[in-house]
């Protein structure tokens, strides 16, 4: 599932087609609280935009824009800056994601304090979907072990005869 | 108007249930893969006509941009997984 496809129609379709896909996670993420969509449908697309990247050039050549070692930092990084500004509010004397204690911190009113948390706490949410997708997809289509990286994990298992 | 955009999106429901027929007993593998296919884009029609009925159709293109993106991802990978079965 994620060894180099030969097929070059599809190859270029998706070269063509990734920035795109990218440019509307952020556009989905970006106007979450107008349309539908957030931090998790935005992050999904996004994901689905590396899925496709790796289904159509491999983990191969692709491992230098998306990565097993990457990808969890990104999914923790999404978590810190969720959690970031929840603790945040707590420590401004908020409830826990109280958004319009941080206005005190962005000088601006309450208001646009909750507006900009809320679009904080959405790009958190994106960076941690975003980054799990991806990893369960290199799990599920590798079985644990990613090509090129299998002197990581010892010796393979021997099956019995 | 609304009443000819419900028979619209009646009649497509009507012809997804005809590729549904191909999906289920279609013989082999590539003619579930083609109908699944067909019925991605009949979807992607119901939810842009359902949007004219709210009114609200510039929120409904976002969905369907979606589901059109998924719908290619998930062909490509079918595609992929039964390149690698032969």
């Amino acid at each position: 599932m994620i060894h180099r496809g030969e097929d070059v129609i599809i190859r270029t379709i998706s070269r063509m087609l990734i920035p795109f896909i990218q440019i509307y996670a952020l556009y989905v993420i970006m106007h979450g609280h107008y349309s539908p969509g957030g931090g998790f449908q935005g992050g999904v697309i996004f994901g689905a935009s590396f899925v496709l990247l790796l289904l159509t050039h491999g983990y191969h050549d692709a491992r230098s824009r998306v990565s097993e070692k990457t990808m969890i930092v990104f999914s923790s990084m999404g978590v810190l800056i969720y959690a970031g500004i929840g603790f945040l509010c707590l420590v401004l004397l908020g409830n826990f994601l109280d958004y319009s204690m941080l206005a005190g911190i962005l000088h601006v009113d309450p208001a646009h304090a909750r507006s900009l948390g809320i679009l904080g706490v959405e790009i958190g949410v994106g960076f941690a979907v975003m980054a799990v997708m991806v990893s369960i997809f290199l799990d599920i289509s590798t079985g644990g072990v990613l090509p090129g990286e299998e002197e990581d994990v010892g010796e393979p298992p021997v099956k019995e005869a | 108007m609304d009443m000819f955009f419900l028979a619209v999106a009646l009649g497509i429901c009507f012809l997804v249930l005809l590729v549904l027929y191909r999906v289920v007993y279609g013989p082999g593998v590539f003619n579930r893969v083609a109908a699944i296919s067909a019925v991605g884009t009949k979807t992607l029609i119901i939810l842009l006509i359902v949007g004219f009925l709210y009114q609200r159709v510039d929120m409904f293109v976002d969905i369907s941009i979606v589901y059109a993106l998924l719908n290619f991802i998930g062909c490509v990978a079918v595609a992929k997984y039964l390149e690698m079965e032969r």
